[in-house]
């Protein structure tokens, strides 16, 4: 539509349409970035006119990007995180722009998956993950050894004791990055109180008061894991890929991150001896805790929303309507393995996927309950950065649990 | 004196010797090691042993590096805004450093007082209010937007530099050029200039190894690849090839390379230039 | 001549660029600072003025203190470690001569013209525990190659041995180029009172290098307070704010706290801190300048005496 409009006011060739696309997929060769870079070739084939500019950035580099384009202007469609730590404040400002509910009636989006993209009724952004965290293991290593995956949390860390006797890592975790540590906790806090997790958290953070015994104990539990030596030496300066290395070169036995790593199984940089032996299992249940094992605190986070301010608005949400359709990135996503998305996936099942894709599919259909967003993701950005800084300090025994928790609960206010 | 000198000489030498060789070592093995596993495969990293040999010498990692590293354009970038910032560094420092030391008027101590300035302030201050005013003036995205910061940080050492070479030159040269009648800008670019090279050579080295390696306002003000600079090559790459480390020691060395390629060939002149800069400054 | 020379059309054509640059790079950057940090500005929208309530935080704000602690540590071991490494071994190489010299201060100043990006990335390999080069050397020598290099409490550390380790050559040649300025008539008078070289560097060479000294050690301080791109790289600040200096610091309130008020009213601070270093500094040394000059003027008479 639009492009005819600018069609008939200038008849130059130059009215070509460019649309700047902002990711957090950099490896566009694999997985999400795979599909995200496919669903953007075949969209500058079908429209001849329009060109697509993606500027693509690591998850950290990402979020700080997004800020700075938040105060003076966002690339056209944009890579965004549907939690209130995320979205609350570029929503109220007025930064992305509301998007009509009614257009993906027929998307097959899974039922309150767009909750958290939605504002005041409106709608802001569409998910494009259902995300729930895991541990990912190493079948064959496991097997070699005789280890068992743990059933409880004490469990995993008495097998923490064996795989560290072996010479190897128990845990690869991405402790650099405060977030991977604070869906830790959650995890925790989500197996030890079970659906009362996000009324527990949203008073936390309304009230600025984590002295609940249930954040403390989960506190508890976190730092005992790194003090039991479940994570490898200096997690808590080591990055995303760093811990994700340490995995895939059998290093470590497993890694504690998201689902929306299951690509990894078709990652041909990963050595073929490991990539088809890598499953996963949850976190497993607290001692006392209300959570039952299929009990999974599963979100919808990643997504993406077209900036308000957009020049070629029209076209920008055209696109995005595109990748949308189901047969785009659900269907790719979901032949690239790359987890699950936020829409019903279930009529590309061909029984080709790989182990790993087969055991989250599993996961998910046989789960109990699902709910919370990572603890770090409920509250202002003040909150996600100070809870992300301090959260290693806590885990490492630089301050104790009390001062963590008055501090995180200090900047909630 | 000659004698005794070469007698003392004979035992501390080989002390001597070794001393450098240790710092030697320790200055360039991180180097060698960075080298040695970019040309493995990403799986070899993970040895106890310091060096390895390849199984398989990996020339690949170097290709993939330069291809999807974007290495040609980012390098493009980044020798057109520095050769760019050296010239106009120049050029305004050279006009300023005669304005303020050879002419005559009242506020000339002022505003070389004002231009110093910049040497005091942290340039990385400037980084939240600028990125506010280049996006309200549509700078962001632009070389303009590195040029600006990267030519007035630079400035005040240069206007240091240009000042106390120019002390030096005999104001009985510009008298005589005034004499058969030349005016001040002729005097500056066809006099003053000339002898001024030592200087200048000095004030482009200083400001090319400044700048060449500065990545933080270019990230933060630009976001198109039209402009990105070569720092950019690595932080883009470890993204995209975060499961593997050896391409990304191929990129690190790579875009070491120019810069170490060209130091080693004006080694001479760099080393006088940062002296004499360090010296003076 | 004198009406051509202060022709006053002239004057301002010649200073007007580098006048324009200053005003619009350096001083509008400023004052916007100063503005906004008296704002409670969260980046977007609207905001209000709240006055000083962002410095008076400011100061109750433990991870400020820590920045600055930091920037000490980064400071005093420039000055301990760096300086007199720099400073032997430029003392040594200059003994050298021939080719070897001017090949190790080639070898040693390589690290310098690599950029912080590729420097960064690769200390992160060689500090990594699991796999790196340094606990790889360990093992060589026998030890056991567990160490934790980023720890909450040897991680500045480890970022002061980087930046070490970048700047030596730089350090180097600096005093390099000061002692190859000494007089050598200097050294033959040392040489003929039968002075050893240990003598002859501390009382000759180490004196006479005195402003080129005080010139690194205001470099060292100010460069210590203004670090933030190898930081921002290789820990962005942690673990915890361990590494946390005031340039990422401010960087990190405003583009990933959403406080572009506070950012700024650090950058302010930030701005009047490295001021009032280097005019502290300068006062210092201009001081001893003058008993500088004079010792300076006995060991030439000494030289000339002999």
């Amino acid at each position: 539509m639009w492009r005819q409009k600018e069609d008939s006011s200038s008849a130059s060739d130059d009215g070509k349409v460019t649309l700047k696309v902002f990711s957090n997929l950099p490896d566009r060769k694999n997985g999400q970035g795979l599909v995200e870079q496919t669903i953007i070739d075949e969209y500058m084939k079908e429209n001849p006119d329009v060109n697509i500019e993606v500027e693509a950035l690591d998850e950290e580099a990402y979020k700080t990007k997004f800020k700075a384009y938040s105060m003076e202007g966002m690339p056209d469609v944009v890579s965004i995180w549907g939690q209130p730590a995320f979205l609350d404040e570029v929503v109220e400002a007025g930064v992305l722009a509301e998007l009509n509910s009614d257009d993906y009636a027929d998307y097959g989006f899974v039922e309150g998956s767009l909750n958290g993209y939605t504002y005041d009724g409106k709608l802001y952004g569409l998910p494009r993950n259902t995300d729930i965290g895991v541990f990912y293991y190493n079948q064959k290593m496991f097997e070699d050894n005789g280890w068992k995956v743990p059933e409880t949390y004490d469990e995993l860390l008495a097998l923490a004791e064996d795989i560290k006797a072996e010479g190897i890592i128990p845990v690869a975790m991405d402790g650099g990055d405060g977030w991977p540590l604070a869906c830790y906790l959650a995890d925790v806090l989500y197996k030890l109180v079970g659906s009362d997790y996000s009324q527990i958290v949203s008073d936390a953070i309304e009230s600025g008061d984590f002295s609940a015994p249930e954040i403390k104990e989960a506190t508890q539990l976190m730092k005992d894991a790194a003090d039991a030596g479940l994570f490898q030496n200096g997690y808590d300066s080591q990055d995303y890929a760093t811990s994700q290395n340490l995995f895939t070169n059998g290093q470590a036995a497993m890694w504690y991150m998201g689902s929306w790593e299951t690509s990894m199984a078709t990652n041909e940089d990963i050595d073929e001896s490991i990539r088809t032996n890598i499953r996963v299992f949850t976190m497993p249940t607290v001692e006392g805790g209300k959570a039952a094992a299929t009990d999974i605190s599963a979100w919808n986070g990643g997504g993406y929303a077209v900036s308000a301010n957009s020049e070629v608005k029209e076209e920008a949400i055209k696109f995005l309507n595109y990748m949308y359709q189901p047969e785009k990135l659900s269907k790719y996503g979901w032949e690239n393995g790359v987890g699950l998305s936020a829409q019903d996936q279930s009529e590309y099942m061909t029984g080709d996927e790989t182990e790993l894709q087969k055991q989250i599919v599993d996961l998910l259909a046989n789960s109990t309950d699902l709910s919370g967003n990572p603890i770090n993701d409920c509250g202002p950005s003040a909150f996600k950065t100070s809870i992300e800084s301090e959260i290693q300090s806590v885990t490492n025994g630089t301050s104790s649990i009390d001062d963590f928790l008055s501090t995180i609960g200090a900047s909630c206010k | 004196m000659e004698r005794a000198g070469k007698k003392k000489s004979k035992i501390t030498k080989p002390i001597l010797w070794i001393v450098l060789i240790i710092v030697a070592v320790i200055q360039i093995f991180p180097l060698i090691w960075l080298l040695d596993f970019s040309l493995a495969s990403s799986n070899e990293m993970f040895t106890s042993g310091l060096l390895i040999i390849p199984k398989k010498i990996q020339w690949g990692n170097y290709v993939k590096a330069f291809v999807d590293g974007n290495f040609l354009l980012y390098l493009k970038n980044s020798i057109l805004i520095n050769g760019l910032a050296v010239v106009l560094v120049i050029l305004v420092s050279i006009m300023a450093a005669f304005a303020c030391h050879r002419m005559r008027w009242k506020l000339s101590g002022t505003v070389k007082m004002l231009l110093l300035m910049g040497l005091m302030i942290p340039i990385h201050a400037t980084l939240l209010p600028n990125y506010k005013i280049y996006s309200m003036l549509g700078l962001t995205d632009t070389m303009w937007a590195l040029l600006i910061p990267y030519v007035a940080f630079s400035l005040p050492q240069a206007l240091f530099l240009m000042t106390s070479f120019m002390s030096a030159i005999p104001v009985e040269l510009e008298e005589a050029a005034v004499m058969d009648g030349c005016g001040i800008y002729r005097i500056i670019f066809q006099i003053i200039t000339p002898m001024l090279k030592p200087s200048i050579a000095t004030v482009a080295i200083m400001t090319f190894l400044n700048n060449w390696n500065e990545f933080m306002m270019a990230s933060t003000y630009l976001s198109s690849p039209t402009w990105k600079t070569l720092p950019f090559s690595i932080l883009e790459f470890t993204g995209e090839y975060s499961s593997n480390y050896a391409v990304q020691f191929a990129v690190m060395a790579l875009t070491a390379a120019p810069a170490v390629i060209v130091y080693i060939i004006l080694n001479k002149h760099i080393t006088k230039g940062v002296a004499m800069g360090a010296v003076k400054g | 001549m004198k009406k051509l020379y202060s022709n006053k059309l002239v004057i301002l054509s010649l200073v007007l660029p580098g006048l324009v640059l200053f005003l619009f790079a350096i001083l509008a950057p400023i004052c916007l600072s100063v503005y906004y940090g008296f704002t409670d500005y969260s980046g977007m929208g609207s905001y209000n003025m709240i006055g000083l309530e962002n410095y008076k935080t400011l100061l109750q704000d433990p991870t400020l203190r820590i920045a600055l602690r930091n920037s000490l540590y980064l400071a005093l071991g420039f000055i301990f470690i760096q300086h007199p490494l720099a400073l032997i071994t430029a003392a040594v190489l200059d003994k050298l001569g021939g080719r070897g010299e001017n090949f190790f201060r080639c070898v040693y100043f390589i690290p310098n013209v690599i950029s912080v990006a590729v420097i960064a990335y690769l200390w992160k390999f060689i500090y990594n525990p699991d796999f790196g080069l340094l606990n790889n050397i360990i093992k060589a020598f026998g030890g056991k190659g567990d160490i934790n290099w980023f720890s909450t409490d040897t991680a500045i550390w480890a970022v002061l041995i980087v930046l070490i380790w970048h700047g030596f050559g730089w350090g180097m040649l600096i005093y390099y180029t000061g002692i190859k300025n000494i007089d050598p008539v200097l050294y033959e008078a040392a040489a003929i009172d039968g002075a050893n070289q240990t003598t002859t560097f501390l009382k000759i060479t180490l004196p006479l290098m005195k402003p080129v000294i005080q010139v690194n050690v205001t470099m060292a301080v100010i460069s210590a307070l203004k670090q933030m791109e190898t930081v921002y790289l290789l820990t962005n600040g942690g673990p915890g704010n361990s590494t946390q200096f005031t340039a990422n610091y401010l960087y990190q309130q405003a583009f990933k706290a959403f406080k572009y008020g506070y950012g700024n009213a650090i950058g302010v601070i930030f701005i009047i801190i490295c001021l009032l270093a280097t005019v502290i500094l300068n006062k210092i040394f201009e001081d001893r300048e003058e008993t500088k000059l004079k010792k300076l003027e006995k060991a030439r008479a000494k030289g000339a005496a002999v």
